[in-house]
């Protein structure tokens, strides 16, 4: 073989390699059936919870695309893809533009079960202290009472610490989540650390590995350890409240916490959303946010649709016991509380 | 075995001898040769192309800056054929996507060392071919502030590249001008990336698997080319050039195309470092790394 010969052979090989490495990516013009095109192939190569949820994502997508007409205005062409979306029933999942986020906020249809000022008026008398994101006091019945409306609000160790340290002189703990839409995950960690002895299993994670419905990673159990004896834990009777719009991070401290001998729930089943969401957008601007990432409980139980109280524990606040400046969920820990105790 | 112990023998006695060789050439040369350094400190502006589908499946364009320090040296041991190459840089690209409401901020800092054989080309005055191979390591993150778990793509690479350089020096008119060309290619290495889908609450929590990839131009295809003109201007030389850069991977069915188009605009200076008390020998020979 001549040199000129080698030389065009490696000249193709190379060629070859390049155009393999450099992969084309599928483009979407900026028009209604574009837009609509690159929402629907978003959704169908990143969203968890097809199977999970029996959801037929050609059928819907050829459904709604029926619908698009050739210049249609924006607000027409945002209202069929939200309602494209709505038929996942997913609390994290949202169309988002300029004017309009699409939700499938299905909390809001339910009893809301939380009123800050009857906490704060007849149950704290407005008396409480404040650390970082967490507002805690002991009340009169000397069951300590911690509310945390937001798992993106810092807590510091030493806040906890200091927290803790207060609440050491109770009988038992209500940790109120209600209302609680979420934040980081690693507030859960920090949070859930103060309430153990021993590592525990915290749940499992999986991942879309490609852009099928079945690429799945293998779920990957994670592990949560107590803190180190130089911090203060809590380790007497825990109630937690829940609501439905304990979402997302809370829904997945609701779920961990659950497991553990020393610990109930009670109120309303959670909120759901146990999936992590990813962002993607599409040509016209607006972005999509969607379940991307499933994750399950210590049981591998999936808790997309929430977490259910205790057993015995399911509780909702009636206007006329609100009227009277009564949290039926928060007096039914007490007896919860009472009861752990007692046994 | 024995024939081998004497073959092993006779290879560890070849390389002393060019040791020891190469050691009576570098004492001449303290003497009687002296290796200038041509530091250049570079800016580059320009446009930039990013793609990332951990991020994003549109594709964003933008800004790219770059400020970029470049150390070539002719070799001790063999001046006139060997020179090494140092290069390091910090890259940062503001881009948007098409409908202008959403930005990716692209922040890339490397480090490449390299050396190249000279071939000094008789036939053309002033020609200088040079080839060789370098290794770099390269690494930052892609950041898309309105994402939600996929916030942030990052970007670690460690690669062996191969390397070539076209120099020629030309008087035009009364001003002394060296026009370089240099394209690197990574041909093998090691990179960093997440799974399609994977959280960087999993990497956290600990599942740490699939998450470093041998890369190969098969699967990590980047390209650099580099032209400039050195122009000089008594001891200070502007230099004026355009860069091109190139990096795609393709693993784990995410698409990673990142381009970069810059002009580059430079000062570069000669150094020649002499101990305080000593002075350089009248017959001694100047060997320029490139000039």
């Amino acid at each position: 073989m001549d040199m000129k010969k080698t030389g065009n052979i490696l000249f193709v090989i190379l060629v070859a390699l390049m155009i393999s490495s450099c992969h084309k990516q599928e483009e979407f013009d900026n028009d209604p059936y574009g837009n609509f095109d690159a929402l629907w192939t978003n959704v169908d190569e990143h969203y968890c919870f097809f199977k999970y949820k029996n959801v037929d994502w050609v059928e819907i997508g050829r459904r709604y695309r029926e619908q698009l007409r050739p210049g249609m205005s924006s607000t027409a062409l945002f209202d069929v893809c939200a309602e494209m979306l709505k038929e996942l029933r997913d609390g994290h999942t949202n169309l988002i533009s300029a004017w309009d986020v699409s939700r499938y906020w299905i909390w809001e249809q339910y009893p809301k079960n939380y009123d800050e000022r009857i906490i704060n008026q007849y149950y704290l008398n407005f008396n409480y202290k404040q650390s970082s994101s967490i507002k805690y006091t002991i009340l009169s019945n000397n069951f300590g009472y911690m509310y945390y409306g937001d798992f993106s609000g810092a807590i510091g160790e030493g806040n906890l610490d200091n927290i803790l340290a207060y609440l050491a002189a109770s009988d038992g703990l209500v940790i109120d989540v209600r209302d609680n839409g979420g934040g980081f995950l690693t507030n859960v960690e920090k949070l859930v650390r103060r309430f153990i002895t021993e590592r525990i299993h915290a749940g499992a994670i999986s991942h879309k590995t490609g852009p099928g419905h079945d690429d799945f990673s293998e779920p990957y159990d994670y592990y949560f350890d107590p803190v180190d004896d130089t911090r203060i834990k809590y380790l007497k009777p825990i109630v937690i409240l829940a609501n439905r719009s304990s979402y997302s991070a809370t829904n997945n401290f609701v779920s961990i916490m659950k497991c553990l001998p020393n610990v109930r729930i009670v109120g309303d089943t959670t909120g759901g959303g146990s999936g992590l969401p990813f962002t993607y957008d599409m040509p016209n601007g607006w972005t999509v946010r969607m379940s991307a990432s499933e994750i399950t409980d210590p049981n591998g139980v999936v808790t997309e649709f929430g977490v259910e109280p205790s057993p015995g524990c399911k509780v909702d606040m009636t206007e006329t016991e609100m009227a009277m400046g009564i949290d039926a969920i928060l007096e039914k820990s007490f007896d919860v509380l009472e009861m752990m105790i007692n046994e | 075995m024995k024939r081998i112990y004497s073959l092993v023998f006779s290879l560890i006695l070849c390389m002393g001898c060019n040791i020891a060789g190469a050691q009576n050439c570098c004492d001449s040369l303290k003497r009687d040769v002296a290796l200038p350094v041509i530091s250049s400190y570079m800016v580059d502006f320009g446009g930039a192309s990013v793609l990332d589908t951990y991020l994003s499946p549109i594709r964003y364009t933008g800004l790219n800056l770059r400020i970029g320090y470049e150390r070539l040296q002719a070799m001790k041991f063999n001046p006139e054929k060997w020179i090494n190459q140092l290069e390091a840089g910090i890259d940062y690209s503001p881009a948007e996507n098409p409908a202008k409401n959403h930005t990716i901020h692209t922040l890339m800092v490397d480090l490449k060392w390299g050396m190249m054989h000279r071939w000094r080309m008789r036939q053309v005055d002033g020609l200088q071919l040079f080839g060789g191979g370098s290794t770099q390591l390269r690494g930052g993150a892609l950041y898309a502030p309105a994402n939600s778990n996929n916030v942030v793509s990052v970007k670690i690479n460690w690669s062996i590249d191969l390397t070539g350089m076209a120099v020629y020096n030309k008087r035009i008119g009364r001003l002394p001008v060296t026009f370089r060309y240099q394209a690197t290619l990574p041909v093998l290495g090691v990179f960093y990336s997440p799974e399609y889908g994977e959280s960087y609450y999993e990497i956290y929590v600990g599942n740490r698997s699939g998450l470093v990839h041998f890369g190969w131009v098969g699967n990590r295809f980047a390209l650099t080319n580099l032209f400039t003109a050195d122009m000089h201007f008594g001891g200070t030389t502007v230099r004026i050039g355009y860069r091109n850069v190139t990096e795609t991977s393709w693993v784990n069915n995410l698409n990673t195309q990142i381009f970069r188009n810059s002009f580059v605009l430079g000062l570069c200076g000669e150094w020649l470092s002499i101990r305080p008390g000593s002075k350089l020998s009248e017959k001694a020979r100047i060997i320029s790394a490139m000039y």
